[in-house]
């Protein structure tokens, strides 16, 4: 018998953080233009030190408007996904459940496109207009989340199954009006909207973009792990969970708005990327144990390991081009996907 | 034995001849009475390889690419087209043809009910199984396949001798190809440019060397710096950083597109490090470019003044009639008279006093 | 469980002592109805019905299938809202409570657990804990202490570390009785607790309960359709059919024949046994 303590716990993050650490390292060196270490560390040690002003070199540059802030999002993307599948999964009581599941990715899609029609006839402070498309992605991706909680009521509260159903059905319904869309809309916009919809990392955004990601991810995740021992007891069944004391229609409403969000802002700013929020928990899980205290910031962690490497490899396997960084999680994680549900079954 | 040898050879020869006598009867009786005959047929091979069956004579088309639409009013042939695309706006005449639908879907039924000759397609723009099903109609479809500006000329020249009017076709592209001399006298002896052809921003794509793009950059004195033999590839923006093109060169299809976008791009620290954006050296041009059509050499001169301003040194007045006259739906005049060498819309170039003779 | 004891050894008379005096419990004229549709009639009513439990008392509410019973059990649980009356707990309405408190006072032994993913027997039994304390916290010396107390109730220390899908079915009903008693609760239900147990396996599991409820002054509630198991082990019983709670008083009064013969249509012969428990033999022909 040996429960989780709070030093078991620090050192099993640390391990990740450790990880993701050397693996930022990688990153920040592989790409279009090569870094070597040395200079990586001399410059880093720049930055720390303030005189980030200093990195006159145009590699410099390259690295620090470029490449960090790409990794950057790779870690909140990679980590938000993550911790919105594990929540999910535990919602709604079933292991393939993913962030997309509940078809707000398809809701932020819609309104991204039609953002992207209305544009150029809004007449935008440049400044605001390159947060527009994300922005209306967002608003697509709120409205969808609470359609889908309000179809997935029944009796005043979340029901798992109809909250699954309502959110497929949705996704179905949405994805079907994207179609509709892209066959009217001009055809180079087509094409670009395509990429979008495929997930990718590599859209540059403003410093400011960057902290509001990093804060939401860690309020909606601080909310969701306040519930992680709910969670772990919900696992059981829901009304044993009322039995034992759980305020299941509170838990239930707060983890499906604070996962939703997550997926929202994951979305809006890097599309669609896919089997991240799916496998990395299940993975997690293998190694970890299904204990919530645990899974939530080891899969935010992992996840985030897993979408910087992801992103690194559609960086530099068609160099100097790039894959959309969703071509490469689907490749790695559908086999990868297989494997963990033939060892379940097995 | 002897004797009969002879008598069977005359036999043989008598039945023949009894024969051609039938025969000959008939063939005078087809030669006065023409409206029997069937109308003469060409086979042609088209651009992606496919055998076509056109009549001698193609008194009805339909085009199902703006590009194609484009290239049958230069050759004066308007009056024969009889449907278009939703897409096709140019000449605005175009836009009172009746329409068949969009590129990748138009409605069979109302190519058939048309009773087209020939429909016109072209690859990069329809589907291979739109081009199959007309063939099942019993509808030819020619369609082209341009990868260079020099294929664009051909291609015209192909065309016009499939419609009927081989002197247009020459006409028009021995036009095009006068100007695209003219226009390498003007910039043959300075340096191509270097640009980065921008697509698409959100993620960054843009064109590959072996599309007629590509081609048409090189013949307004550029050249793409993204090397890839893929149509649409999707550029790292650390490689354009790395390599700083010169210009960056969008197609526009509403006036202010562009430089809406640059200053959008501006304030996004990726961008910010290309000097491009930084100095606002961009070039636009309209999304002519994009169709293998006469136009594209307009909107090559268009280009190659912006790149090259210095290589131009006739009056402003005739080429901007000239290329107004062929984008009617274009934007402002933008430049003081005054001034020499005007570019056609200038952006920012740094004048030697430090400031920017920006004009809008 | 203890398999050495016979049971031919005579049991004790209803013990007063066992029984404390103040009343725990109070079920007051509450009634419940229940429509799939609004506008529909109800599909199921149970009607006005009354009772009081102390600390330590063992009470079966008794019935066929059907008679009201679960829908009882989840009034006194707070997980139904009653149409009219009130269930008092210690002098608190039970439903008003929050979950939280509620389950801290009350335990519900259900059948069948459905796990998503595999989880110790400890860990499993750790959830009792949870209704104590922060929601969000590690478990404390205190909480492994009673987890491991509740398993030795049980018997079943020895499971401690397997896995809840690698133990048999009444291994299985034995660490959900030792979770429920892990909330440290005054009631204690149990839902049919005895139905996929073999005989030897009821028999320990309502000894158990004796016992604990001896102990520790639970005050448990049995649903149950065994008649034989309530009449040896209830303090008091509940007679209950079609919504309607016929009787309500100790073993020897609710086991009348014809009064049983009415509500499980089914004959049968009851006898009075010496220590003031009735046995019921049912009557297999005629």
């Amino acid at each position: 018998m040996r429960p989780l303590t709070f030093r078991k716990l620090f050192f099993q993050c640390l391990l990740l953080a450790v990880i993701l650490f050397f693996v930022v390292i990688l990153a920040l060196k592989f790409g279009a233009v090569p870094v070597s270490l040395y200079a990586l560390g001399r410059d880093l040690l720049r930055v720390l030190l303030g005189q980030s002003s200093q990195i006159s070199s145009d590699y410099g540059l390259i690295i620090q408007n470029i490449r960090f802030p790409r990794i950057l999002l790779a870690i909140i993307v990679g980590a938000s996904l993550s911790v919105a599948g594990t929540s999910f999964q535990a919602l709604l009581r079933n292991p393939l459940a993913d962030p997309y599941v509940l078809g707000v990715s398809y809701g932020a899609a819609v309104t991204a496109v039609l953002g992207l029609v209305a544009e150029p006839h809004l007449a935008l402070p440049p400044a605001l207009a390159a947060l527009f498309t994300p922005l209306c992605a967002f608003i697509g991706a709120v409205a969808t989340i609470t359609a889908v909680y309000f179809l997935g009521r029944r009796q005043g509260q979340i029901e798992s199954n109809t909250l699954l159903l309502g959110g497929v059905i949705t996704g179905y319904f949405l994805s079907a009006i994207i179609v509709f869309l892209l066959s009217t809309v001009n055809s180079s916009n087509t094409r670009g909207m395509v990429f979008w919809l495929m997930g990718n990392l590599s859209t540059s955004f403003q410093k400011s973009v960057y902290w509001f990601l990093a804060a939401g991810f860690l309020v909606a995740t601080g909310v969701i792990y306040a519930s992680a021992n709910d969670l772990n007891i919900l696992l059981s069944g829901e009304k044993e969970a009322m039995h034992l004391g759980v305020d299941v229609r509170r838990v239930r409403f707060v983890v499906y708005v604070a996962a939703s969000l997550l997926t929202g802002l994951a979305v809006s700013v890097s599309g669609a990327i896919g089997y991240v929020g799916l496998i990395v928990p299940h993975i997690i899980r293998l190694i970890f144990g299904s204990d919530h205290r645990t899974l939530l910031p080891t899969s935010a962690l992992g996840g985030a390991i897993a979408m910087v490497i992801a992103d690194t490899l559609a960086r530099i396997v068609v160099a100097p081009n790039e894959l959309p960084v969703g071509a490469v999680t689907a490749v790695v994680g559908a086999p990868l996907f297989i494997y963990l549900l033939r060892r379940r079954l097995a | 034995m002897k004797k009969l040898l002879p008598r069977l050879h005359l036999a043989a020869f008598a039945v023949l001849a009894v024969l051609s006598c039938a025969a000959a009867p008939s063939h005078a009786q087809s030669a006065t009475h023409p409206s029997t005959e069937p109308p003469a047929f060409r086979e042609v091979v088209d651009e992606t390889g496919r055998s076509v069956r056109i009549p001698q004579t193609v008194r009805r088309i339909v085009s199902l690419a703006p590009n194609l639409t484009e290239t049958v009013y230069a050759l004066g042939l308007q009056d024969r087209l009889v449907g278009d695309t939703d897409y096709c706006n140019y000449p605005p005449d175009a836009l009172k043809k009746t329409k068949v639908g969009g590129g990748t879907n138009p409605s069979l039924e109302v190519i058939a009910s048309l009773h087209p000759d020939l429909v016109l397609a072209t690859k990069s723009f329809n589907r291979r199984e739109t081009a199959q099903s007309l063939d099942k109609l019993g509808i030819a479809t020619y369609a082209t396949d341009p990868h260079s500006v020099a294929d664009i000329l051909s291609s015209i020249r192909t065309l016009a001798d499939v419609l009927g009017a081989p002197e247009a076709g020459a006409s028009v592209a021995e036009g095009m190809h006068r100007r695209l001399d003219e226009l390498q006298h003007h910039i043959h002896d300075a340096p191509p440019k270097r640009v980065l052809f921008v697509v698409w921003t959100e993620p960054l794509i843009s064109t590959g060397q072996q599309t007629f793009l590509a081609d048409a950059l090189r013949h307004a004195g550029a050249v793409s710096i993204v090397n890839s033999s893929q149509d649409w590839p999707q550029v790292n923006l650390e490689e354009v950083a790395k390599l700083q093109p010169d210009f960056l060169v969008f197609a526009e299809a509403q006036p202010g597109d562009a430089s809406r976008e640059v200053e959008k791009l501006a304030t996004l620290p990726g961008w910010k490090i290309l000097h491009a954006i930084r100095d606002r050296r961009y070039a636009v041009i309209s999304d002519a470019v994009n169709r293998p059509a006469p136009r594209i050499v307009s909107a090559i001169e268009d280009l190659a003044r912006q790149l090259h301003p210095n290589a131009f040194s006739e009056k402003p007045a005739d080429t901007k009639k000239e290329t107004e006259k062929e984008n009617p739906l274009s934007r402002a005049p933008s430049f003081a008279p005054l001034l020499l060498n005007p570019p056609r819309s200038p952006h920012g170039h740094p004048s030697p006093a430090g400031g920017c003779l920006c004009g809008r | 469980m203890s398999p050495g004891r016979s049971s031919a050894a005579p049991r004790a008379p209803l013990e007063s002592t066992r029984v404390g005096t103040e009343v725990r419990l109070a079920v007051e004229q509450v009634s419940y109805a229940y429509s799939a549709n609004p506008s529909q009639a109800p599909l199921f009513t149970l009607e006005a019905t009354s009772f009081q439990a102390r600390p330590g008392e063992i009470v079966a509410i008794l019935g066929p299938n059907a008679s009201g019973k679960s829908t009882l059990m989840q009034l006194i649980a707070g997980v139904l809202s009653p149409l009219s009356g009130r269930i008092l707990l210690n002098g608190f309405v039970i439903h008003s409570l929050s979950p939280r408190t509620r389950a801290q006072r009350i335990a519900m032994v259900q059948q069948e657990s459905r796990l998503l993913f595999p989880a110790r027997v400890w860990e499993f039994v750790m959830q009792g804990r949870h209704a104590h304390g922060r929601s969000l916290r590690f478990e404390s010396h205190t909480d492994m202490q009673i987890v491991q107390d509740a398993l030795l109730h049980v018997s079943a220390s020895h499971l401690s570390d397997r896995l809840m899908d690698q133990i048999s079915g009444g291994e299985k009903q034995r660490v959900i009785l030792a979770r429920a008693l892990a909330q440290q609760p005054l009631l204690l239900l149990l839902d049919e607790p005895t139905l996929h147990l073999d005989i030897a396996a009821q028999v320990g599991l309502l000894d158990a309960l004796r016992r604990l409820s001896a102990r520790y002054r639970y005050t448990v509630i049995v649903v149950t359709h065994e008649l034989n198991l309530a009449a040896e082990y209830a303090d008091q019983v509940l007679l209950m059919q079609s919504g309607r709670c016929l009787r309500v008083g100790p073993p020897a009064a609710i086991y009348q024949r014809e009064l049983l013969e009415q509500v499980f249509q089914i004959p049968l012969r009851v006898e009075m046994r010496g220590h003031g428990r009735p046995r019921v033999t049912i009557l297999a022909d005629s």
